[in-house]
């Protein structure tokens, strides 16, 4: 169970410090289950600061996504360091980020928080009625707590927690500057037991299967903007000359665009699943990715965001590496 | 930017190799119809000289600003047609090749299928010429230096030649001794020269040569830079001997407390050695080494009261605090001739050569028979007073080669003919020996080969076909168990001894060469060459050229032949001093670059260097080409997430179009 004053005393702390620009955090959101990126840039920012399990957003993405103001002529660039909170999972984006580059390690400061796993809306919502109050929620022995306007309610962990949670082998960050809390217990296993029930499908069923999702995107690319990974300063997605996916939207163009994203995070997705939650229609993107991450396991014994020292996957070769794919 | 493109088609017959398969006058009317072209002709040999006159007069005449030639594959006359269309004053890299031979009308039968497939591969052609953008081939200055990696015979050969020519050579050798594996060898088939005879000459001519600098008992260990100007970094290992104090007088050899207690390598282990030696008396250069593995100095910190080599030495030579020494210098071509390991013999288990000691290999043997070997050139068996001279003597041919189960599907190309030496030096040394030879085929395809092998048999030496399944010992005889394959007969044959012909195989630390030049295998693990037959001692990196069985088995004469080939390689880039780099390079949008250095791990020139810019006041990473260094390979452009990296000639913008048209209604 996380202290929150020690949190906030913690957050004070760092944003004080000299080589901080601002922390990235969490809040409670305005409504529900809600919950909000937190920049916190002075010690009152500070106090709204949370840590529960309905901290869902992945806020790595917010590292590379900082819009780089020109500087103006004789003036130098603010190049503090920006703190960030991170779950287990958010920390791997920190690591694939550092691998690739993205970032500087110099440049993060990482408070690291064990995570025991996050709500799941849309499971918890089938549970308990939607409402429009605030509602605060906390781990508590293997269970989660929640204070409803009706009262109060705990659920077990497994039954509302996110899928990525069910099979996560990294609740505790593989970085951080500092850490908050206890280090908690890994459940998750090393298989890939989560897909077997898609991988058993012949070809066609699966395509049956992708062509039904992929039929109802509607290309809002969300789950590109979400994407820690996703940060080229322009995408293939937005070029026009040439133009690599036509704008339409149709099974074709849907399904090249969720190739292409797919493709795009081959030895990088670090599975925290934001693709699949702010996915608007519900397409199971995390299946897709879970994939991946197997195909990169088994091939090249690989797992993305851990060893910040590490070549990035495909831009590496090794003699040894398995060849099987190759036709 | 040019003005509106103006295209020449050419669509040549080669012969009836394409005008066959392809109707070729379809194809011209075909073209003249598609947007943007001028001209369309066809011709018999359009590579010929009238057929590239055709091109030239038009560009002349009419205007031409860009020219699809529709022929054989761009690797065969893209050249040819660029030079073209330099002579008639255009850019060269305003030229697209459609392959109609290869890619169409060789793999074809149905006419009109091929013709119709030949339009597509035009117009897609022509589709694409018309966003190719004008390239400049630039020069870079060569550094008038080789560096050569192996002073084994080829890599000799290869340092006098360079060096005669007027060049600067830098000869990097890893064992205390120039000399190689040709060193060890007794008499050299099929005209019995022997081997030091001729081979200790040029050693001596290497180390008394003004024009090189013998870097032996030395590591490459690094190489940066391109052709024209690798960075070479070698280490120089201590010898713990000063090389400008010893005399190789020897003194400190005889004084050593391990004196003959230390295996000899040269011998094969059969003879000893001090922990301070001189690996063969003619040795290259005549300086001693302390083995740091076995000196009791170096490896316990103490040698009685004090060592005893630096007792002895007159000249105060040896020094145990010497270090390992870094020596830099420039070089602007490379000859790798790193040349072969010996089949282990022991990975035929069944021929026991891990358990009976009178089991050889062929190099063994080598030195038995050598004046200079452990037994001073006398064939016996046994030690002391069990001496004897062995009378049964088998040899067994193609051990680990032409094996799959060793994994080594080659023919290693000098065991037919060594094992008919060594039988014929038995059989000089002991005429009343029985000595036969198992074989699968008797390979003699040198000059003089074939009449040496003639000359073996009629010496009494016989050869049975088969390949022994295995060899045990009874009653202190060597038994091998082999059929007869040419009477069909099962045989148990009785020997004294058995000399297993192992075959050459690439060495065993071939990796760290491959590592630091980033050079190629072929399938047989030897270094590969450019190209088999018209570049066989380039390799893929440009100025890094092949000699010796680095690249392949092969026999004394062959390893000479290819290193003067490579030498002469060498020599042409030396003595023109210039080099011409790829025009068709990649290039970093560093707009859009996001530094993720991608592009920079996966190239296998080393030609991307991340590099610091400024971008609106904030220090950014960006990738950027060295020109001189880039192959144009694309595997950049290929690996790039953000598309920032291109492929001149090869951009998005042009292959698309390209790509769009072949998938188009035609």
């Amino acid at each position: 169970m996380l202290d929150l004053d020690k949190l906030r005393a913690l957050a004070k702390e760092t944003i004080s410090r000299d080589d901080i620009k601002y922390l990235i955090g969490w809040r409670q959101g305005t409504y529900g289950f809600r919950t909000s990126p937190h920049f916190v840039g002075n010690l009152e920012d500070a106090e709204q600061l949370i840590f529960s399990p309905l901290c869902s957003s992945n806020l790595a993405t917010y590292l590379t996504l900082a819009e780089k103001r020109p500087v103006p002529r004789g003036a130098q660039p603010d190049t503090r360091r920006v703190a960030i909170m991170v779950k287990g999972c958010d920390s791997r984006a920190v690591v694939q980020q550092l691998v690739e580059q993205g970032i500087k390690r110099e440049s993060v400061y990482v408070i690291g928080c064990p995570c025991e796993g996050i709500i799941d809306r849309r499971k918890l919502e089938e549970k308990v009625p939607h409402t429009l109050e605030r509602v605060e929620a906390r781990w508590e022995n293997g269970k989660i707590i929640l204070d409803l306007p009706a009262g109060r309610a705990a659920f077990p962990r497994d039954e509302i927690v996110a899928g990525k949670c069910l099979t996560c082998r990294y609740p505790n960050p593989v970085i951080a500057d500092v850490t908050v809390g206890e280090d908690v217990e890994v459940r998750g296993s090393a298989g890939f037991e989560d897909i077997n029930w898609l991988e058993v499908k012949n070809a066609q069923e699966r395509w049956a299967f992708w062509r039904d999702k992929v039929n109802s995107c509607i290309r809002c690319y969300s789950c590109r903007n979400v994407c820690p990974m996703c940060y080229c300063a322009e995408c293939i997605l937005d070029k026009l000359n040439p133009a690599w996916i036509q704008r339409s939207v149709n099974v074709s163009e849907n399904t090249a665009f969720q190739l292409a994203r797919a493709f795009h995070l081959a030895g990088r997705c670090i599975e925290c699943g934001e693709c699949e939650r702010v996915c608007p229609v519900e397409i199971p993107l995390s299946h897709l990715n879970r994939k991946l991450v197997k195909e990169v396991s088994e091939q090249f014994a690989f797992t993305p965001g851990i060893d910040p020292e590490a070549k990035p996957l495909l831009a590496g070769y090794r003699p040894n590496d398995r060849e099987a794919f190759i036709l | 930017m040019s003005s509106k493109p103006k295209i020449g088609v050419y669509i040549c017959h080669c012969g009836v190799n394409i005008a066959k398969t392809v109707d070729v006058e379809e194809l011209t009317r075909y073209a003249v119809r598609l947007p943007n072209v001028r001209v369309a002709r066809d011709y018999s040999y359009m590579c010929s000289d009238p057929g590239q006159l055709m091109i030239r007069e038009d560009i002349r005449k009419s205007g031409l600003n860009r020219v699809v030639v529709a022929s054989c594959s761009p690797r065969m006359h893209e050249l040819t047609f660029r030079k073209a269309l330099l002579e008639a004053g255009l850019n060269p890299y305003y030229l697209e090749i459609a392959n109609i031979r290869e890619h169409c009308s060789w793999v074809h039968k149905d006419k009109q299928e091929a013709t119709a497939k030949a339009k597509k591969l035009l117009q897609a052609a022509v589709a694409k010429v018309r966003f190719l953008e004008p390239l400049q081939e630039k020069e870079v200055d060569v550094e008038a230096a080789a560096l050569i990696i192996g002073g084994g015979i080829a890599g000799i050969q290869a340092s006098l030649d360079i060096a005669n020519a007027g060049f600067k050579v830098y000869l990097v050798e890893k064992t205390s001794s120039i000399g190689g594996r040709m060193s060890q060898l007794d008499k050299t088939f099929p005209t019995l020269d022997c081997s030091a005879c001729i081979l200790t000459p040029k050693m001596v001519d290497v180390a008394s040569h003004p024009n090189i600098t013998l870097l032996a008992y030395s590591q490459v260990e690094s190489i940066s830079g391109y052709v024209g100007n690798f960075q070479v970094k070698v280490r120089k290992k201590a010898r713990y001997v000063d090389f400008n104090k010893c005399t190789g007088c020897g003194l400190c050899a005889e004084e050593c407390r391990l004196a003959n207690r230390v295996k000899s390598e040269f011998n094969m282990g059969m003879s000893n050695r001090s922990a301070v030696y001189l690996p063969f008396p003619q040795a290259v250069p005549a300086k001693y080494t302390v083995d740091p593995q076995s000196c009791l100095y170096l490896t316990k910190g103490k040698c009685g009261k004090s060592p005893k080599c630096a007792d002895a030495c007159p000249a105060g030579a040896i020094d145990f605090e010497q270090k390992d020494e870094l020596v830099e210098f420039k070089a602007g071509t490379i000859i790798v001739a790193t040349g072969f390991d010996v089949f282990d013999a022991a990975r035929k288990p069944e021929y026991g050569y891990s358990d009976y000691e009178n089991v050889l290999t062929g190099l063994e043997m080598e030195r038995i028979i050598s004046a200079s070997g452990p037994t001073g050139g006398k064939l016996v068996l046994g030690k002391g007073d069990g001496e004897y001279v062995p009378k049964e003597i088998a040899f067994i041919k193609c051990v680990g080669s032409r094996d799959k189960s060793t994994g080594n599907e080659y023919c290693s190309r000098v065991c037919c003919m060594y094992i008919a030496k060594l039988a014929h030096l038995v059989k000089d040394k002991i005429p009343e020996a029985n000595v036969r030879i198992y074989y699968m085929d008797v390979r003699a395809f040198g000059k003089g080969f074939e009449e040496f092998y003639d000359r073996v048999r009629r010496e009494g030496v016989r050869y049975i076909r088969g390949n022994p399944s295995e060899i045990y010992r009874r009653n202190g005889k060597l038994v091998i168990m082999v059929e007869d394959t040419l009477t069909a007969k099962p045989l148990e044959d009785e020997v004294d001894m058995v000399v297993l012909g192992v075959g050459l195989e690439p060495r065993r630390d071939a990796r760290e060469v491959i590592d630091l030049l980033r050079l190629s295998q072929s399938a047989d693990r030897f270094f590969l060459e450019a190209h088999p037959k018209l570049a066989p001692v380039d390799t893929a990196t440009e100025g890094v050229f092949l000699a010796g069985c680095a690249q392949g088995p092969k026999d004394i004469p062959d390893t000479v032949a290819q290193a003067k080939g490579a030498a002469s390689s060498a020599l042409v880039l030396l003595s023109s001093g210039k080099v011409k780099v790829q025009a068709q390079i990649s290039w970093v949008n560093e707009a859009t670059c996001r530094g993720c250095g991608y592009c920079a791990e996966i190239c296998p020139y080393t030609a991307i260097e991340m590099v610091p810019v400024n971008k609106m006041g904030h220090q950014v990473t960006v990738a950027r080409v060295n020109e001189a260094l880039c192959k144009g390979c694309g595997a950049c452009a290929a690996g790039c997430l953000s598309g920032s990296v291109q492929q001149k000639s090869f951009m998005d913008s042009q292959i698309l179009p390209q790509i769009a048209a072949l998938g188009g209604k035609s």
